[in-house]
C-alpha cells in the first residue's frame, strides 16, 4: 500500500508533509529548501501554468508599466495572462457568490453558474481545476524528494467549510491524480500536531493568522474526540494588511508614487520583509530603489507595533466574539495554539498572551503546524500511529425545506461524524409520482437564509392515495463531513436510486469530462513544463555569466569573452523559442565553454580570503 | 444471525464481528448498537465507555486501506453507533426514541400547549414582552423587569427539575416492569416529554432576553 501524504492546500502558501518513523516531517523544495510553495497559480495566454514563485516572478511583471525605473535592472517583460492568488477563497462557490471586488479582479466565464470559472483568453478554469495545479506541484516535489510516487493524501481545510466547498477541495485532489483519503479541518490538524488529543480533556484555542485570512477556533477535546465548540474570524484580514499598512508609512511624505503599481508592488516586497526582521531585531532600514534616487527610512519596532496593533486588535474582536458565541471566558482556555506566519510577529503573541492569559504554545513553526498535523493524521489511517484516533464534527447543520419554507435540521452542527439520519416522505396528492427534496446546510431557521446543497427527486413512485407511500431517505455524513444520500421504500424495501444534483460545484459528469481533457491535455503539459525548465536554466546561466563578465574583466582574455558572448548571443535568441533541445544543448555548451572562467573566478575568490586572512592574522 | 464478509463467522448481529473484529454493516437498535441491555436508566458510564470502545474499533479510519466494502461497513456502523450514542446520552432523547421503539410516537399534529403549562407559557411571553418594550424607553423599569425576569428563571428551572424528576420515575416504572399498565406509562411518558419541550423552549427564550 502506498504512503499517505498530509497536505495543507493554504489560501496564500501549501505545503506537503510525511510521517518519518513516528515524526512528521515537512518536505522541502529539493532545488531552493523551501518548505512553503505559494498558492500562486499563473495561467498565460496560450495555457502554460507555473505555479509559487515563477508565478509570482509573472505577477510582478504583470506590474510593469512599460517605463523602466531603473536602468539598471534587466527589462522585463509583460506577462500576458493571469496570475490567481488565493484561490481557496472561490472554491465551492456559484457565480452568485461573487463580490463585485472579485470582478474587478479576475474576468470570470459564467456568473450565473453553480461554479464561478476564471477566464483566460477564452479557456475557462474552475477553482478546483486551479487548485489542483498546487496540489501538483507538491506531488511532483515529494515525488522528486522521496523517489516513490505520491498517490493518497490527506488535505486540511477549514473548520467552517461547508459541504460545497469541502467537496471542490475533494475534487481538486481527483483533477491532481491524488485520491483524498481525508479531509481534516486545519484546527483539528494543528492540535494533533501538538498531540493534544492525548490530554484527557481541555479546551483549545487555535489562533491561525496567515497572509489573508484569520480564523478563531475554539475546540473541546475529549477522549480523541475534537468538537468545535466556536469558530469566527475574517477571510480578508491577514499578515498582508500589516504589509499594506507599511506601504502607507512608507510612502507617506509621497503618495503620489502609490498610483504606480511598479512602485507599490516593490514597496510591499520591502514592507514584507522588514517585518520579517522586526520580529527579531529592534530597528530596520527600509530602502526604496526609485531610479535616480532612493527612499530610506528607519523603522523601529514600537514605530512598527503603532502601526500593526490595529490590524492585531482586529483578531482579538474575533476571538472575543468566538468566546462569546461558545459562551467561554479565558479561564476556561487550556492551551492555545498558534498558526500561521503571522503569528510570528512579537506584538501579536504578546496580544494574544494578554488576551487569553496564557502563553500561547508555539514550538512548532506555525507555517507547518497544520501540513504536520495532516501527516500525523495520514499515520493514523495508515495504520502506524494507532495511539491517535480523532473524531471531527460536522460543522454546519444539515437539513432540509419544509412547508412554508422552514428547514428542519435533521442532523446538528458539532454532531460528530461519521453519522447518519433518516427522514420518510411521502406524497401530499393522490397518485403523485414523485416528491422533491431540497437539502440546506446552515444553522438559521428559513431556508432561503440556508445553503443551498442540493436537489433531488424522489421517484418514480407508484401512483397510490397521498400520504400512503413511506420513502425512508437516509443523510449520511462520511468522515470528511460531505453527504451522500440513498433512498428506500419502506413497504417494498426497494432501494430507490437518488440522483442529487447539487446547487453548487461540480456533477460528476463534468468532474469526469475534466480529468478525459486533463489526461488528452497531459502529454503537452508535460512538454510545456520541460520547456519552462530549459527556459529558467538558460536564464539562469546567462544572468550568471553578464554579471560575471562585468565583474571579473581582468580575468578574461579578449578573445575567450567575445566566444562566450557569441554563445550567449545564440542562447539569448533561442530562449523565446519553442524548441527546447535546442535550449539545452546551447545551456551545456556554454557551460562548457565558460567553466575555464568560473574556474579563474573560484581561484580568484579563495586567493583574496587567503589574503584577507593572513592580514588580519598579522594584525 | 449475520454472516461476517471478512471471516464468515455466523454470529448475533452486533457492528463489530466477534472473530475477527471488522465492522459489520447491520441494521439494530439503538440499544443493541452500543451494547446496552434495553431499559431506560441509562448507566451514563456504561454508555459513553462502550461508545469510546465500539467507536475505536470500527471507525472509518482504521479502516482507510481496507476492501471498500469493509469501509463501507465501518462507515455504516459508526454513523448508526453516533447516533445511537447521541439519541441515549440525553434522557429527553432517549425517552423520545422509547416511544419510537414501541410505535408510540409524539403525534407530529400534537402542537398545542400542555393544559397545565398553557397559563405560565402565556404569562412568561406577556412579560418578555413588556421587558421588550421597557428596554426601548426607560432604563430603571427596564432594571425591575430584568429582576423579574431573572426570578422568573430560577422558578422555571425548578419547574424543568421537577419535571425530569418524573420522567426518570417514569424510566423506573418501565423498567420494574409487571405493576402499572404500560399503555398508561407511555401515555405519562408523552405528556412528561412534552412539557419539558414546551419549557425547555421557554427557557431558551428568557435566556436570549436575559444575555
Amino acid at each position: 500500500m502506498s504512503r499517505i501524504f498530509g497536505i495543507d492546500l493554504g489560501t496564500t502558501n501549501s505545503l506537503i508533509a510525511f510521517m518519518d518513523g513516528s515524526e512528521p516531517r515537512v518536505i522541502p523544495d529539493p532545488e531552493s529548501g523551501n518548505c512553503l510553495l505559494p498558492s500562486v497559480v499563473s495561467i498565460s495566454h496560450n495555457g502554460v501554468i507555473q505555479v509559487g514563485y515563477p508565478a509570482i516572478e509573472l505577477e510582478f511583471a504583470q506590474d510593469f508599466d512599460g517605463k523602466e525605473l531603473n536602468p539598471r535592472t534587466p527589462p522585463s517583460r509583460p506577462f500576458e495572462g493571469v496570475v490567481v492568488r488565493s484561490v481557496k477563497r472561490y472554491m465551492g462557490l456559484g457565480g452568485d457568490d461573487l463580490a463585485p471586488e472579485d470582478r474587478q479582479r479576475y474576468s470570470f466565464a459564467d456568473l450565473s453558474g453553480p461554479v464561478v470559472r476564471f477566464n483566460v483568453n477564452g479557456r475557462s478554469y474552475t477553482p478546483s481545476q486551479i487548485s489542483a495545479e498546487i496540489l501538483k506541484a507538491l506531488k511532483r516535489r515529494a515525488e522528486a524528494v522521496m523517489g516513490e510516487q505520491v498517490t493518497r493524501a490527506v488535505i486540511t481545510v477549514p473548520a467552517y467549510f461547508n459541504d460545497g466547498q469541502r467537496q471542490a477541495t475533494k475534487d481538486a485532489g481527483r483533477f491532481a491524480g491524488l485520491e483524498v483519503v481525508r479531509l481534516l479541518n486545519e484546527p483539528t490538524a494543528a492540535s494533533l500536531a501538538y498531540g493534544l488529543q492525548r490530554n484527557s480533556e481541555g479546551k483549545v484555542a487555535v489562533y491561525d493568522f496567515g497572509g489573508g485570512t484569520f480564523d478563531i477556533s475554539l475546540l473541546n477535546i475529549k477522549g480523541g474526540v475534537f468538537e468545535v465548540l466556536a469558530t469566527n474570524g475574517d477571510t480578508h484580514l491577514g499578515g498582508d494588511d500589516i504589509d499594506r499598512a507599511l506601504v502607507d508609512w512608507l510612502l507617506s511624505d509621497c503618495p503620489e508614487l502609490k498610483q504606480n503599481r511598479r512602485i507599490w508592488s516593490s514597496a510591499r516586497r520591502i514592507a514584507e520583509a522588514a517585518k520579517k526582521e522586526l520580529s527579531t531585531a529592534d530597528f530596520t532600514r527600509l530602502e526604496l530603489d526609485l531610479g535616480e534616487r532612493h527612499l530610506v527610512k528607519d523603522l523601529s519596532r514600537d514605530e512598527f507595533e503603532r502601526i500593526a496593533e490595529p490590524i492585531v486588535n482586529r483578531t482579538l474582536e474575533c476571538c472575543r466574539r468566538a468566546m462569546d458565541d461558545a459562551r467561554l471566558t479565558p479561564d476556561d482556555i487550556d492551551e492555545v495554539v498558534l498558526v500561521g506566519g503571522s503569528t510570528r510577529t512579537p506584538l501579536v503573541r504578546e496580544r494574544i498572551a494578554e488576551f487569553f492569559g496564557r502563553q500561547p504554545l508555539c514550538s512548532i513553526d506555525p507555517d507547518q503546524v497544520v501540513a504536520l498535523g495532516a501527516a500525523v493524521q495520514a499515520g493514523v489511517l495508515m495504520g502506524t500511529q494507532s495511539d491517535v484516533l480523532l473524531l471531527d464534527v460536522v460543522p454546519l447543520s444539515l437539513g432540509i425545506e419544509t412547508m412554508g419554507g422552514v428547514m428542519e435540521r435533521l442532523i446538528h452542527r458539532n454532531t460528530t461524524i461519521p453519522t447518519s439520519a433518516t427522514e420518510i416522505f411521502t406524497t401530499a396528492v393522490d397518485n403523485q409520482t414523485h416528491v422533491d427534496v431540497h437539502v440546506l446546510q446552515g444553522e438559521r431557521e428559513l431556508a432561503r437564509d440556508c445553503r443551498s446543497l442540493a436537489r433531488f427527486k424522489l421517484g418514480p413512485i407508484e401512483p397510490q392515495p397521498a400520504g400512503l407511500p413511506r420513502i425512508e431517505v437516509t443523510f449520511l455524513i462520511d468522515a470528511n463531513g460531505i453527504l451522500n444520500v440513498t433512498a428506500r421504500d419502506q413497504r417494498t424495501g426497494r432501494e430507490h436510486s437518488v440522483d442529487v444534483k447539487p446547487s453548487y460545484g461540480l456533477t460528476e459528469d463534468e468532474i469526469e469530462r475534466m480529468l478525459e481533457e486533463s489526461i488528452e491535455l497531459g502529454e503537452a503539459d508535460i512538454e510545456q513544463r520541460l520547456l519552462i525548465n530549459a527556459r529558467n536554466e538558460a536564464t539562469q546561466i546567462l544572468t550568471a555569466l553578464a554579471k560575471q563578465l562585468k565583474d571579473y574583466p581582468d580575468l578574461i582574455e579578449n578573445e575567450e569573452r567575445q566566444r562566450i558572448e557569441q554563445l550567449a548571443a545564440k542562447l539569448e535568441s533561442s530562449r523565446s523559442g519553442e524548441d527546447r533541445e535546442l535550449i539545452n544543448r546551447l545551456v551545456e555548451e556554454l557551460n562548457q565553454l565558460s567553466t575555464p572562467f568560473a574556474e579563474r573566478i573560484m581561484n580568484h575568490a579563495i586567493n583574496q580570503a587567503l589574503q584577507r586572512k593572513s592580514v588580519e592574522e598579522l594584525s | 444471525m449475520v454472516q461476517c464478509p471478512s471471516c464468515a463467522r455466523s454470529q448475533q448481529p452486533r457492528l463489530v464481528c466477534s472473530q475477527c473484529g471488522a465492522p459489520l454493516a447491520v441494521d439494530l437498535d439503538f440499544f443493541a448498537a452500543l451494547d446496552l441491555p434495553r431499559v431506560l436508566q441509562t448507566d451514563n458510564a456504561t454508555l459513553e465507555a462502550n461508545y469510546y470502545d465500539l467507536g475505536r474499533r470500527i471507525h472509518p479510519d482504521r479502516f482507510a486501506t481496507a476492501p471498500s466494502e469493509i469501509r463501507d461497513a465501518s462507515l455504516r456502523a459508526t454513523a448508526l453507533l453516533t447516533r445511537a450514542y447521541r439519541t441515549l446520552r440525553d434522557p429527553v432523547s432517549r425517552g423520545l426514541y422509547w416511544l419510537e421503539l414501541h410505535d408510540h410516537k409524539l403525534a407530529e399534529d400534537n402542537k398545542q400547549v400542555p393544559p397545565d403549562l398553557a397559563e405560565l407559557v402565556f404569562e412568561v411571553q406577556e412579560e418578555l414582552s413588556e421587558l421588550r418594550a421597557l428596554r426601548q424607553h426607560s432604563s430603571d423599569e427596564a432594571r425591575q423587569g430584568l429582576l423579574k425576569l431573572r426570578s422568573r428563571r430560577a422558578n422555571l428551572q425548578g419547574l424543568l427539575d421537577e419535571l425530569y424528576a418524573e420522567l426518570f420515575q417514569n424510566f423506573a416504572a418501565f423498567d420494574a416492569g409487571g405493576g402499572r399498565d404500560r399503555e398508561q406509562l407511555f401515555a405519562e411518558l408523552k405528556t412528561i416529554l412534552s412539557k419539558i419541550a414546551y419549557l425547555k423552549s421557554l427557557v431558551r427564550d428568557v435566556d436570549n432576553e436575559l444575555r
